[in-house]
């Protein structure tokens, strides 16, 4: 047998994960493509509908913002915790990281779910509020903008969370207690030796959660009253209820060009590679 | 190299699977998935499906899928010794046609609506009913097509909870429309279907004139405005348990929803904070559609149908469920104090408008398109 060359070997590894891309992956994608050209005529009728359609345009905008509100939330919080559980208590850190991956394995089904149970007219949250008498009248916490805001940020914040909190954990205490040896102050010593150290995993946790929630649906399906209609539920909608592939499969495909161009503008500005892969 | 599979003893279990399910010791499905995990499948073919006289009909779910198995589809076995299955996953048109496009047909007979069913007929995936079997004067007028046919009759009525009210309660749409009067949420269907018709007889247009009023641009921007400006007080319903939910968990205070769902809640919700009008509701009704190639043969699944025509049978299913009967005979079978729950009782039918398809194909996803962003923008 003839000695195979390291490319060569490299590939043969590489080979079946490839293959199982292309037949799973990529040739339904490209069939996606194909039905939102050839449904129910061929050539871009359904890409023209779908750019006059006031509701469609309005449902874009719904979605990018929502992602954005949901990306900024998760990120305050997120920092938030994972600043405490890299820096304090190192003998609790476990149970901290535990209570942030708990939930992540919890179905989004369920934790939106909850939600209902909590914000609802006669929620949990409501009731409390009207026992102790602030309000007189349920107040609306959900089937709106808020609701869904609410419960996407609780879904998301582990996206946020673990992303950040292993680029902080590769941050060495020795910069800042320098810092703080040479005279500066604590929050100094955070903002211009600990903060920018951080970026990577800001910014790589900030990609994670806005392009999942761009995409997102169960959540704004439930929470969201039908006036919080995100893209991907009105795909549903065209799929399901009037049997509009065509239709349906061009808004997959606005939806995945949105997805690429969002990655494409982050590329600009920060390193994916550094941020998405490199574990400090 | 040597073939390590022992395709003989996999054939002789396959033998023994096949005589089990021809004996109804078997479920399709169990035979099924008995024959995938062999992985003979293929080899097999249609053969054997054919032998087989198993019917499974497909509904929507929940209570009902019981309901049906045990009032259609058992005094049916026990009738013909066929075995008659209920499944309840939901026969969207989107499904139906996947399966029959993908060649892979499980479904004998779905539960289906007037409009899915013109659509598919119109995709070519499903049967034309029998009529030579199945009997057209056993059915509701307006309730016949080529590839559907009556199954029951469901409505589109005005609900409300008086108790979030004040005491009152909305008695036509023009009511529905006024916040000033009856202020608190309302639920409309995540769909126009049912809901635009609403709308147009709230601007006091007369129900028969609906539809008339609804075949012009003008006429469908008129009524998609009138959600708009309600649009504050809307929580929109996607599936019949939503508006359900909604309703039990007080989060709303009127609804357009289905009579079934109405006939369920009136029983769940405490004295005094449920009632339901008729007047002004829109009658719909189940249709029964049969995907092509459906595996248990055509004519199997047209003696079913017209087996489920039984007024007797369709009395049960309404005190069960609160769907009204699709074969007028029925009517007068009813017990009294059920007649005002019944969507198709004379005196209800004689206050309500007929579903019109021909509308629905020609304009709904025009309208859907107004409507939603009507409800979002």
């Amino acid at each position: 047998m003839p000695r195979l060359t390291d490319k060569a070997r490299y590939w043969m590894l590489v080979l079946p994960a490839l293959a199982i891309m292309i037949v799973f992956y990529i040739l339904p994608v490209l069939g996606i493509w194909e039905i939102s050209v050839t449904e129910p005529d061929l050539g871009f009728g359904n890409y023209v509908k779908m750019t006059e359609s006031n509701a469609v345009k309005t449902s874009f905008i719904l979605t990018f913002r929502v992602a954005a509100i949901t990306t900024v939330g998760c990120l305050l919080l997120g920092y938030i915790v994972a600043y405490t559980i890299s820096n304090f208590a190192s003998r609790v850190t476990p149970l901290m990281v535990a209570l942030v991956l708990l939930p992540f394995w919890v179905s989004v089904l369920i934790r939106s779910f909850s939600w209902i149970v909590l914000l609802g007219r006669s929620g949990l949250v409501n009731d409390t509020l009207r026992d102790l008498e602030l309000i007189t009248r349920p107040l609306r916490l959900m089937h709106n903008e808020f609701g869904v805001l609410v419960s996407m940020i609780h879904v998301m914040l582990p996206f946020a969370v673990l992303p950040m909190l292993a680029n902080m954990r590769g941050i060495s205490p020795s910069y800042t207690d320098a810092a703080r040896g040479l005279g500066a102050s604590e929050w100094t010593a955070f903002r211009s030796v600990y903060f920018p150290q951080t970026l990577p995993g800001v910014f790589s946790g900030a990609l994670l959660v806005f392009v999942l929630s761009l995409g997102f649906f169960v959540t704004p399906a439930l929470l969201g009253g039908g006036r919080v209609l995100m893209i991907s539920e009105y795909i549903t909608y065209q799929i399901q209820e009037f049997l509009a592939w065509g239709l349906g499969s061009a808004l997959s495909v606005a939806l995945l060009v949105a997805t690429a161009l969002v990655l494409l503008v982050a590329a600009r500005f920060m390193n994916l590679k550094s941020a998405l892969l490199d574990r400090h | 190299m040597t073939e390590t599979t022992d395709f003989e003893a996999k054939a002789d279990i396959a033998d023994i699977a096949v005589e089990r399910y021809k004996q109804g010791l078997l479920t399709r499905r169990g035979f099924i998935a008995a024959m995938g995990a062999l992985g003979i499948l293929p080899a097999l073919g249609t053969k054997a499906m054919a032998n087989t006289k198993e019917i499974i009909v497909v509904n929507w779910g929940g209570q009902a899928k019981d309901i049906l198995q045990e009032v259609m589809c058992d005094t049916y076995t026990k009738e013909t010794g066929i075995k008659v299955t209920v499944d309840g996953s939901g026969p969207s048109a989107g499904k139906i046609r996947a399966m029959v496009e993908s060649g892979a047909v499980v479904w004998d007979l779905c539960d289906s609506g007037a409009g899915s069913s013109l659509i598919l007929e119109k995709a070519g995936v499903t049967q034309p009913i029998d009529y030579s079997i199945v009997d057209k004067s056993k059915v509701l007028d307006g309730a016949v097509y080529n590839n559907g046919v009556g199954n029951y009759v469901y409505s589109y009525v005005l609900a409300s909870n008086p108790k979030l009210l004040g005491g009152n309660s909305p008695k036509s749409w023009e009511d529905v429309w006024n916040v000033k009067d009856f202020p608190g949420m309302r639920t409309f269907r995540k769909s126009v279907r049912g809901m635009l018709e609403s709308a147009t007889m709230s601007m006091g247009v007369a129900p028969k004139d609906v539809y008339e009023a609804l075949g012009t641009d003008d006429g469908i921007k008129a009524a998609i405005d009138r959600f708009r400006q309600l649009r504050e007080n809307i929580i929109v319903w996607g599936s019949g348990s939503e508006s359900q939910n909604l309703f039990l968990q007080e989060e709303v205070a009127i609804g357009n929803i289905w009579s079934t769902r109405a006939h369920l809640l009136k029983d769940q919700m405490e004295e005094g904070a449920f009632t339901v009008t008729f007047n002004g509701g829109v009658v719909a009704p189940g249709i029964w559609v049969v995907p092509k190639d459906n595996p248990v043969g055509t004519e199997e699944v047209m003696k079913f149908i017209a087996h489920a025509q039984t007024p007797e049978l369709q009395v049960k299913w309404l005190e069960a469920i609160g769907c009204g009967p699709a074969n007028p005979a029925a009517a007068p079978l009813v017990p009294a104090e059920m007649q005002k729950w019944n969507p198709s009782s004379p005196e209800n039918l004689a206050t309500q408008i007929m579903y019109n398809d021909t509308w629905y194909a020609k304009n709904q996803i025009a309208a859907e398109e107004l409507y939603v962003d009507a409800l979002i923008n």
